[in-house]
């Protein structure tokens, strides 16, 4: 029988890796690093090491050239662990690397990707603004073109990897931006680096409340000069780059919505069997058999439209949002759900760190917002199904 | 430097194991499988033996179902530079078995040195190692906790009951590894990949010269540990030993 979760050999081999290599050395961090609200950044370079940097990035360029199902499984694994080191992975593998290898030149690739595959660079991608999120095109960064390239202004929020502790900037970003005169639609894309003049660390955003392990950041461009050559694609056409890259970035957010609704599965499975109350185990009460059973059940569902979808997502073109959108509309409201559950199959352990469900559970909710809102996902899916009439 | 090293497909140490009803066998469901730990630690070293002698090969031989061709290719993912897979159905293997099917391959491929893994952590029979270099008549240690080649031969570090026991050995040689001789790599997705194209040679144990009857060893029965009893308290000294004198009978 075809294996949907490990369609080839080699995914098995990738899923066999990140599993052991998750379970030896990044689950004994992960809570910690919750705490202290700290980047692990040596754990993520040796993420380079293992290739999950680039894992779709091509070979030329440091990478290993695979595709969007081992994207899935990367973040699936790494998220049944520590979903906040796996955003940070998520920032800089699918919004910087893969972005930039898609829609980059020849050499822009070659100044980034290899740093960017290894780990010795650490990207972003920036898009939202203090005041547009959601209404993307609302952004009102600039650019004014000027001799040898342009000169940027405005403010960027919550960006992922902007910070890698509470003052050092991450050091590579796409920005999208509009160039002055251009048409609200026509954004175009700019790589930023750390070291540019006027380009600084706004805030570090603390105190969320959940995925801590990852550095948050306002980033301020403030007659910021980008060279010319700096420029991602055609001036004005970076709002496809966006739409293709969303994709691939819902897909994998969902991937990790999985990751956090497994580990609850497994956490609240064998916790029912260890507990028992008034003479027998948790699990032979039907009110914790609907918990676990229910939870398993959407699971299974939730990765099954994941890797469907992620069977038939190709890289390099734009054409899967509805299933895009869908998968994490439905995942991300899954796996909090989930992790909800498992809360309440351990009562009070469940409530506090030490069990994990506690900090999965606070992960999970960001999945609703970042990334897309469930209503932006709405929205999209909604507007694409009025050209549908019948689902085939 | 040549090197065949071995890589047995065993359940997951994390799995949980139960007998079938009539206790004959094992039960498979929802079992996950695994490289042999010590198997890794072997694959580990050969391959850092190999790339400090800076020329040679690792040879790596898996023996089971289709299946075990899993645990040749993650040894390949590590750095062996071709794999052995003898097609055969697992059941029917035993330690002899397998020692006669290594001796006929040692023969074949004259390797420097057979690496194996101390014992495998599903069987833990320990005996596979030992059986080939009686067979060969080569020198062996066991039990390797510490290794270093210089010229024609090996010094190695074993462990033992209250220390360490350092033997030196001349090629061809059969050595086992230990828990401590090094920490096996994680494959890394590029190499993963790679492993894809390195040459994997499926054999039957026909091939080998090895016909597979009724195992040599029959297994009786399988069962589950007994479970352990409750504890007790005791208020005094006294009660203590008098418990330990009439009730546990230990002294």
């Amino acid at each position: 029988m075809r294996d949907l979760f490990n369609p080839t050999p080699e995914h098995k081999a990738l899923r066999d890796m990140a599993r052991s290599f998750v379970e030896a050395e990044v689950e004994p961090q992960a809570l910690e690093h919750d705490r202290a609200e700290r980047f692990n950044q040596p754990l993520f370079r040796r993420l380079g090491d293992l290739g999950l940097l680039g894992v779709t990035v091509d070979e030329r360029w440091g990478g290993s050239g695979l595709d969007a199902v081992a994207a899935v499984i990367a973040h699936e694994e790494l998220s049944a662990s520590d979903p906040g080191l796996c955003l940070a992975y998520l920032a800089h593998s699918m919004l910087f690397a893969n972005n930039l290898s898609l829609n980059g030149s020849d050499a822009q690739r070659a100044r980034y990707l290899p740093g960017a595959c290894s780990g010795a660079l650490v990207g972003g991608m920036c898009m939202s603004e203090p005041d547009a999120g959601t209404d993307v095109l609302g952004m009102r960064t600039s650019a004014r073109v000027v001799d040898g390239g342009y000169v940027l202004n405005g403010a960027k929020m919550w960006i992922t990897n902007g910070a890698l502790d509470d003052h050092t900037l991450g050091d590579v970003f796409l920005v999208y931006a509009r160039v002055e005169g251009d048409a609200r639609a026509a954004l175009s894309m700019l790589i930023v680096e750390k070291g540019d003049a006027g380009f600084s660390l706004g805030q570090r955003i603390k105190d969320k409340l959940g995925m801590r392990a990852s550095g948050t950041a306002e980033l301020v461009f403030e007659d910021c000069f980008v060279p010319a050559e700096r420029l991602v694609g055609e001036r004005g056409a970076a709002t496809l780059h966006m739409m293709r890259n969303l994709e691939l970035e819902r897909l994998t957010l969902a991937a990790m919505s999985l990751g956090i609704a497994r580990r609850c599965v497994e956490i609240m499975n064998s916790y029912a069997s260890d507990r028992a109350a008034f003479g027998k185990p948790l699990r032979d009460y039907g009110q914790i058999q609907a918990h676990i059973a229910d939870s398993y059940a959407a699971y299974m569902a939730g990765r099954s439209y994941v890797y469907n979808v992620a069977a038939s997502l190709s890289l390099d073109s734009a054409g899967n949002r509805v299933d895009s959108d869908g998968v994490k509309l439905y995942c991300a409201r899954m796996a909090k759900e989930v992790a909800d559950r498992a809360i309440q199959v351990l009562g009070g352990y469940g409530y506090v760190g030490e069990y994990n469900v506690e900090r999965l559970w606070r992960d999970a909710r960001l999945l609703e917002i970042g990334g897309g809102t469930n209503e932006a996902h709405q929205k999209n899916m909604t507007r694409d199904l009025a050209k549908v009439r019948a689902l085939r | 430097m040549k090197i065949i090293v071995t890589a047995k497909r065993v359940t997951d140490y994390d799995s949980k194991v139960i007998p079938t009803a009539d206790g004959k066998a094992i039960n498979f469901d929802n079992v996950d499988f695994k490289m042999n730990p010590f198997c890794e630690i072997a694959v580990e070293e050969a391959i850092r033996l190999v790339d400090a002698a800076g020329e040679g090969e690792v040879v790596v031989v898996a023996m089971g179902d289709e299946e075990a061709t899993q645990e040749v290719r993650k040894a390949l993912a590590m750095g062996a530079h071709r794999g052995v897979l003898v097609e055969c159905d697992e059941s029917k293997l035993d330690s002899d078995a397998v020692a006669r099917m290594l001796v006929k391959l040692c023969q074949d491929e004259r390797p420097d040195l057979l690496l194996l893994g101390k014992q495998a952590v599903d069987g833990d029979s320990n005996q596979v190692g030992q059986l080939v270099a009686e067979h060969l008549g080569w020198p062996q240690a066991t039990f390797a906790y510490k290794l270093s080649v210089e010229g024609k031969g090996a010094t190695v570090q074993r462990e033992v009951d209250g220390g360490v026991e350092t033997v030196r050995l001349s090629f061809p040689a059969v050595i086992t590894t230990d828990l401590r001789l090094n920490e096996p790599r994680y494959p890394s997705l590029p190499n993963i990949m790679k492993a894809k194209k390195k040459p994997l040679e499926t054999m039957s144990p026909e091939d080998l010269g090895v016909a597979l009857g009724a195992p040599k060893v029959e297994v009786v029965s399988y069962g589950l540990p007994s479970s352990r009893k409750a504890g007790q308290v005791v208020d005094s000294v006294a009660t203590l030993v008098s418990k330990l004198v009439n009730e546990a009978k230990a002294l």
